[in-house]
C-alpha cells in the first residue's frame, strides 16, 4: 500500500503506457479469479473478488483493459468507507425515515431549522484508524475532515464534539499488543492533534467524552462532530446546478499523504498497519484551512458558488463524480495544474489522494474572476481544473492523454450487500439474571468510583481546548464555582448576536451496556443524550450518530450492528428525533481486541431563552435535593459492578414515555425558574452524581436515600444503579416543584438538603457515606493529572 | 469627536482568530469597526478603493487567535509582515495618541513589533520582552481573575477603579511575560513606576497567587500593560469574552445578567478616551 502501485511483480498484468509519466493498463480481460485477488491487493484497492469481476466484465463491454487510475478510483468508490456497503440495508431499515422532514438536507452534513431565518447543521464522523496508526495527525485531520463538512454546506462553524475511547491508561506494557501504542501514548497524542488544530482554526471544542475500556486497546476510537449554524439563503448543496459549471480547486497542495484512507479504514487493523498504512493517515495545516474558510463563507455570503464540497475520503475522486453525478451530469477534468506538495506523483496518486484542507467550488463562468480575486486576498490557492459536460461520464486528462473514462453511474453505483451477503446473528444473551454477591464496603467502594478515569474529571483535557473562542459558549463544559469546576452535562452556544436562542451539545454513549445487550444499550444512550440536553434547560431536538463496529463480514458484528440500529430506532422514533447525521466505521479491530459495539450519539437541543439555563452545580446551602425517575436493580454494565470485577447482569431499560413527560415536566419547571441546579444520574449511579453537584458547588450535602430504596433496594443499589431517565435537583420552592411532579405522574423522592462541607448520605439512621467535599474533590480530580501529568 | 465617528480597525491575516467577537464588542457600543485584512494596509492584491491607512481609523484592534500559526514565535511573522512597511507610520500613530490594543495574539504581536513595553522609545528596533511558553507547557484556557493595577494612565481601563477585580479568561499557550533575566527587576521597576502595569493575575481573595490563578507563570503575576503614554495596550485574558454577563463561566450563580459583564469597560474606555480626546 501506499507510495507505489507496486506493480514491478506480476509483470504480465500490469503493461506500462507509453507516456512520459507513470501510467499502466491492467489487464483484467486475461486474469483469472487469483490475478484478480493479487490486483486487488497489490494496488491497495481492498476490493473482493466479486467486486472484481464485475469491474472486469464492465471494461470487457468497453473492449478494453483499465487504466490505473481507473482502477484505483473504483477502489475508493466502492471502499466500505465511501459507500456504505455493508451497513446500507440496516440503516435504511431503522435509521433512515425518521421525521425526515425536519432535515433540510442530508449531504456531507445535516441541516435543520434553527429559526425563522437560520439553519444549523451537524456532522459527526470517525478517525479511527488514522489515529490508531499517527494520534496526532490523525485526530487533527479528523478535526479538518469535520469542519468542512459543515463548512460546505455554506455554514459558519460554531462547535466542536470530541468523543474519544481508549484502553485503560494504566495497562501494563506487557500487555501492550505488536504493533500497537500504548493508551498513555495514543491518549495525549489524539488530545495534542485535536488542540493544536481546533484551537488554531479558532472554533471552541465544547463537548464530548472519554472513555476507557479493554476492548479499545488495539483500536482507539477518535470521534468528532461539528456544529454550524447559516443564513437560509445561504444553502449550497454539493451538486452542479448545469453544465458548463467550472470546477474550481481551491486550498491546499496535493500530496502523497493521505492516499488509500478509505481503502485503509475499510480493513482491519494489524501489526503491520503502522508501516503499511502510514502514508493513508494525512499531513494537518491549520493555517491553510483557517483563511479557507473565510474564503469559502465569504463566496456562499456573496452568492458566487453554484456548488460546493470539501475533499473527504477519496479525494478528487470522489468530489468530481459525485458533484456531477448527483444533478445527473458528468465531469471533464484536467490534472496539469493542480498544485502538488512533490514532483513526481503519478496521475492515480492525484486522482485519489486525500490531502487536507482541499475545497471544490462549482462556479458559473461570470463569477469565476470574482471568486479567484477573493481567494487570493486571503492568499488561498485556487484554479479552474474541469467543467460539468451533459454526458454522464468522468473524463480525466493528464499531459493530453486521457487517464481516465468512467460512466458516473457506474463508478457511484457500488455494490450493497444484503442479508445473504453479510449475514447477521444475534449473540446469544449473556447472563441476564440479577447479580448476586455480599454488600462491599460502601464507603471504599464510593471513592474508587470517584477515581475511576471513567468518572474522574477529564479537566486534563477540558482545558487544553479553547471552549470559549468566538465568544458565544454560554454554558460552559466545566461548571460551577470559578476554580472548583465540576463536569456540565452538556453546553450550550449562543450563535447569534441578535438573539438569546441557543444550541445545547452533548456527546453519549455507554459501550459496556451494548457489550452486554446492544439493544438496550443503544436506548440507553439516547436516554442519556434526553437526560443531559435536558439538564442545562434544552429541549432535544436532533441526533447524530457515528457507528463504530468492529469486521462487518463476521455475522456477530452485523448481529450487534443490526440490535443497535433497531434500539437507536425505537427510541429516536418515539421521541420524534431525526438523525440528522451519520457515519458507519467498520472494522475496528485488531488481532488482539474488537471493540465493543460502539454507537457514538451527539445530541443537539434547543433552547429559546439561554438566560433560562441550568447548570449541575449546587446553589445555596438550605435548598431541597430530588431525585426525579425510578431507581431499579439494573446493575449490568455499571462502573459498580466493574469496579467489583463482575460481570453480565441486568443492564438499564427504558421507557419511552415516561422519559418524555419526564423531560417535558422538567423543562418547564426550568422555564418557570423553579430549577437551581439539575444533574442526570449516569455513570457511577446516585451517589456520584450528588458528589459532583457538590464539588461544582464546592457545598456539602445531607441526603437520606431511605426513599429510593423504598424497602426493596440493597444501599449499594440504590447509591451505584445507573438506572435510566434520572435526574437529582436542587430547588427552593419545594411545594410548587412537588405539586407539578405530582401532576404529571412523574416518580420522585425527596432526598435531603444542601449543607455545611461535607457529604453526607444515609439510609435511615444509618451513615453510608460522609466524606468532606475537598476530599472528595481531590479523589475526583487528581487520576487524569496522575496518568498524563 | 461623536461616539458614531468613530472607526476602529479590528486587523487580521490568516489564523486571526478571536475578530468576530472583537468586532461585535466595538459595535455593540455603537463605534464603527471594520475587518480590515493587512494587505488591505500594505497595498498588496486589492484594488485602490480596498486599500486602506491606518490613518483612516481612531484605534487599531490586533484580536486574539494563531495568526500565521504562530510558528516561530506566537505573533512573530504577524508583526515582521506590518512593520517591514509601516514601522514609521505606526510610530507616528502612537505619537499622535491613538489608541491600539491587543489581545492574546494581538499582546503578543505588540511585544514582537516592539511597540509594548514602549519605555524608553515608542517602538524599539528589537523586541524588548517575550511571552513565553506558560510554565505548564500547556495551552491553558480557564477563568482568570485580574486585579486593575493602573492609576489612571492606560486608555482602555479609565473606566475600572483601581485595585477592582475583574473575571477576565485566558486561553493560550505562550502568555508568560518576561524580560532579559539580568534586568528583569529593573524593568518591572521601571514599568511600575511609569504606571505601566494595568492587570495582575490574583487569586478570588485578591492576593497574587501562584498556578492555577496565574496560568502562565507571567513575572510579577503581570497580565496586561501599557506604553509610557498608555495608549498602547496589550493583555493576554479576552476581554471581548466576558462583554456580557451570560458569558461569565459561572453567570447561572452570580445571576446579575441586567449588569455588563467584566470585560465590557475595557472597550467603552477607550472610546470614552477617544471622545474626549478627539
Amino acid at each position: 500500500m501506499g507510495g507505489g502501485n507496486g506493480l514491478e511483480k506480476k509483470g504480465r498484468l500490469f503493461l506500462k503506457c507509453d507516456v512520459p509519466f507513470e501510467l499502466y493498463d491492467i489487464d483484467l480481460q486475461n486474469a483469472n479469479d487469483e490475478d484478480l485477488i493479487y490486483i486487488s491487493k497489490n494496488m491497495g484497492l481492498a476490493l473482493s473478488l466479486k467486486e472484481m469481476k464485475r469491474i472486469k466484465d464492465y471494461f470487457s463491454k468497453k473492449g478494453r483493459n483499465p487504466t490505473d487510475v481507473e482502477l484505483q478510483a473504483l477502489g475508493q468508490a466502492w471502499s466500505e468507507h465511501s459507500c456504505y456497503k455493508s451497513s446500507k440495508v440496516p440503516l435504511k431499515k431503522y435509521i433512515y425515515g425518521i421525521e425526515e422532514d425536519k432535515i433540510v438536507a442530508r449531504e456531507d452534513a445535516g441541516v435543520i431549522e434553527f429559526d425563522k431565518d437560520y439553519y444549523y447543521v451537524v456532522a459527526l464522523e470517525s478517525h479511527n484508524h488514522p489515529s490508531a496508526v499517527e494520534p496526532y495527525g490523525g485526530a487533527a485531520t479528523g478535526i479538518g475532515g469535520i469542519v468542512r463538512d459543515v463548512v460546505c454546506m455554506g455554514a459558519q462553524p460554531v462547535a466542536f464534539v470530541d468523543p474519544l475511547f481508549f484502553g485503560p491508561l494504566d495497562l501494563p506494557f506487557s500487555r501492550v499488543p505488536k504493533g500497537t501504542k500504548h493508551p498513555r501514548y495514543l491518549f495525549k497524542g489524539v488530545v495534542d492533534g485535536i488542540r493544536d488544530y481546533g484551537n488554531r482554526i479558532g472554533i471552541p471544542t465544547v463537548a464530548g467524552q472519554v472513555v476507557f475500556h479493554n476492548g479499545y486497546i488495539g483500536n482507539c476510537l477518535v470521534n468528532v462532530g461539528c456544529i454550524g449554524i447559516m443564513r437560509k439563503k445561504n444553502l449550497v448543496h454539493s451538486r452542479a446546478k448545469a453544465a458548463g459549471n467550472i470546477y474550481v480547486y481551491v486550498g491546499g497542495k496535493t500530496g502523497r499523504d493521505g492516499i488509500h484512507g478509505v481503502n485503509f479504514a475499510s480493513e482491519e487493523l494489524t501489526e503491520e498497519s503502522e508501516e503499511k498504512s502510514r502514508s493513508a493517515v494525512q499531513v494537518g495545516d491549520p493555517i491553510t484551512k483557517e483563511p479557507l474558510i473565510h474564503v469559502t463563507l465569504e463566496c456562499v455570503e456573496k452568492g458566487l458558488l453554484e456548488g460546493l464540497k470539501d475533499f473527504g475520503g477519496g479525494g478528487l475522486s470522489c468530489v468530481c463524480g459525485e458533484m456531477a453525478h448527483d444533478a445527473g451530469f458528468g465531469a471533464e477534468i484536467y490534472l496539469d495544474e493542480i498544485p502538488l506538495k512533490e514532483e513526481g506523483m503519478a496521475p492515480w496518486e492525484i486522482w485519489v489522494s486525500e490531502s487536507q484542507e482541499r475545497m471544490m467550488f462549482l462556479v458559473d463562468e461570470r463569477n469565476l474572476d470574482e471568486v479567484l480575486k477573493i481567494c487570493r486576498r486571503w492568499d488561498v490557492f485556487a484554479v479552474p481544473i474541469g467543467k460539468v459536460i451533459e454526458e454522464r461520464v468522468t473524463k480525466v486528462f493528464y499531459k493530453n492523454k486521457k487517464v481516465l473514462e468512467l460512466d458516473t453511474v457506474f463508478q457511484t453505483g457500488g455494490p450493497v450487500y444484503d442479508e445473504k451477503e453479510r449475514p447477521y446473528v444475534f449473540r446469544k444473551k449473556r447472563n441476564e439474571k440479577d447479580l448476586l454477591f455480599d454488600l462491599p464496603d460502601l464507603k471504599k467502594v464510593f471513592k474508587k468510583l470517584l477515581s475511576s478515569p471513567n468518572i474522574a474529571s477529564k479537566d486534563w483535557v477540558i482545558r487544553q481546548y479553547d471552549h470559549e473562542v468566538r465568544g458565544n459558549t454560554v454554558i460552559k463544559p466545566l461548571q460551577g464555582v470559578v476554580g472548583k469546576e465540576s463536569h456540565g452535562d452538556a453546553a450550550v452556544i449562543k450563535p447569534l448576536e441578535g438573539s438569546f436562542k441557543g444550541l445545547a451539545v452533548t456527546a453519549d454513549v455507554n459501550p459496556r451496556l451494548l457489550e452486554i445487550d446492544p439493544y438496550w444499550g443503544a436506548c440507553s444512550a439516547v436516554d442519556e443524550v434526553c437526560r443531559n440536553l435536558v439538564s442545562v434547560g434544552a429541549k432535544p431536538d436532533s441526533l447524530a450518530d457515528c457507528l463504530n463496529f468492529g469486521n462487518p463480514e463476521k455475522p456477530e458484528v452485523m448481529g450487534d450492528f443490526y440490535e443497535t440500529c433497531r434500539g437507536l430506532r425505537d427510541m429516536a422514533k418515539a421521541l420524534g428525533l431525526p438523525f440528522a447525521s451519520g457515519n458507519v466505521s467498520f472494522y475496528n479491530e485488531s488481532a488482539a481486541t474488537a471493540i465493543p459495539p460502539t454507537p457514538e450519539l451527539v445530541g443537539v437541543g434547543v433552547v429559546e431563552d439561554v438566560r433560562k439555563c441550568v447548570t449541575m452545580d449546587l446553589k445555596k446551602e438550605g435548598n431541597h435535593l430530588y431525585l426525579i425517575g425510578e431507581t431499579k436493580k439494573e446493575l449490568g454494565g455499571s462502573e459498580y459492578t466493574q469496579i467489583l470485577g463482575l460481570t453480565g447482569g441486568v443492564v438499564p431499560k427504558t421507557d419511552v414515555s415516561l422519559l418524555k413527560r419526564s423531560m417535558e415536566t422538567l423543562l418547564s419547571l426550568m422555564e418557570k425558574g423553579y430549577i437551581k441546579s439539575c444533574h442526570d444520574v449516569g455513570e457511577g449511579g446516585l451517589a456520584v452524581t450528588l458528589a459532583e453537584m457538590s464539588i461544582g458547588g464546592d457545598v456539602g450535602i445531607e441526603v437520606d436515600i431511605d426513599g429510593v430504596a423504598g424497602g426493596k433496594l440493597r444501599e449499594d443499589v440504590a447509591l451505584f444503579s445507573e438506572s435510566n431517565t434520572r435526574w437529582v435537583v436542587e430547588v427552593e420552592d419545594k411545594n410548587m416543584v412537588e405539586k407539578n411532579l405530582r401532576d404529571k405522574s412523574i416518580p420522585y423522592v425527596y432526598l435531603g438538603r444542601v449543607k455545611g462541607k461535607s457529604l453526607r448520605i444515609s439510609m435511615g439512621d444509618k451513615l453510608l457515606i460522609s466524606e468532606d467535599v475537598d476530599e472528595v474533590r481531590r479523589l475526583w480530580k487528581e487520576p487524569i493529572w496522575h496518568y498524563m501529568g | 469627536m461623536k461616539k458614531e465617528e468613530i472607526r476602529v480597525a479590528v486587523l487580521r491575516i490568516e489564523g486571526t482568530n478571536c475578530e468576530q467577537e472583537s468586532f461585535d464588542a466595538f459595535a455593540r457600543l455603537g463605534v464603527k469597526p471594520e475587518f480590515v485584512h493587512l494587505k488591505r494596509l500594505l497595498g498588496i492584491d486589492c484594488t485602490k478603493e480596498e486599500c486602506r491607512d491606518i490613518f483612516d481609523y481612531h484605534c487599531l484592534m490586533i484580536p486574539g487567535g494563531f495568526s500565521a500559526g504562530d510558528y516561530v514565535r506566537a505573533g512573530a511573522i504577524f508583526a515582521a509582515r506590518m512593520k517591514s512597511m509601516l514601522k514609521d507610520k505606526l510610530a507616528e500613530y502612537v505619537k499622535e495618541g491613538y489608541p491600539i490594543i491587543g489581545v492574546c495574539n494581538g499582546f503578543q504581536v505588540l511585544i514582537e513589533l516592539g511597540l509594548l513595553p514602549g519605555i524608553d522609545e515608542v517602538i524599539s528596533e528589537y523586541p524588548k520582552a517575550c511571552l513565553m511558553t506558560n510554565d505548564s507547557n500547556r495551552f491553558e484556557c480557564r477563568p482568570t481573575l485580574l486585579k486593575h493595577e493602573n492609576n489612571g494612565n492606560c486608555v482602555f481601563t479609565g473606566k475600572i477603579k483601581k485595585g477592582e477585580i475583574r473575571l477576565i479568561p485566558s486561553a493560550h499557550t505562550e502568555g508568560k511575560l518576561m524580560f532579559p533575566i539580568d534586568e528583569q527587576k529593573r524593568y518591572v521597576k521601571m514599568l511600575e513606576e511609569n504606571d505601566q502595569i494595568v492587570f495582575k493575575y490574583v487569586n478570588p481573595k485578591g492576593e497574587y497567587a501562584g498556578y492555577p490563578w496565574n496560568p502562565n507563570g507571567s513575572v510579577s503575576n503581570i497580565a496586561g500593560i501599557c506604553n509610557l503614554e498608555g495608549n498602547v495596550f496589550g493583555m493576554m485574558p479576552h476581554p471581548e469574552r466576558v462583554f456580557y454577563r451570560h458569558q461569565h463561566p459561572d453567570w447561572t450563580r452570580t445571576g446579575k445578567l441586567d449588569e455588563p459583564g467584566d470585560g465590557r469597560d475595557v472597550f467603552e474606555s477607550v472610546v470614552e478616551h477617544l471622545i474626549k480626546r478627539f
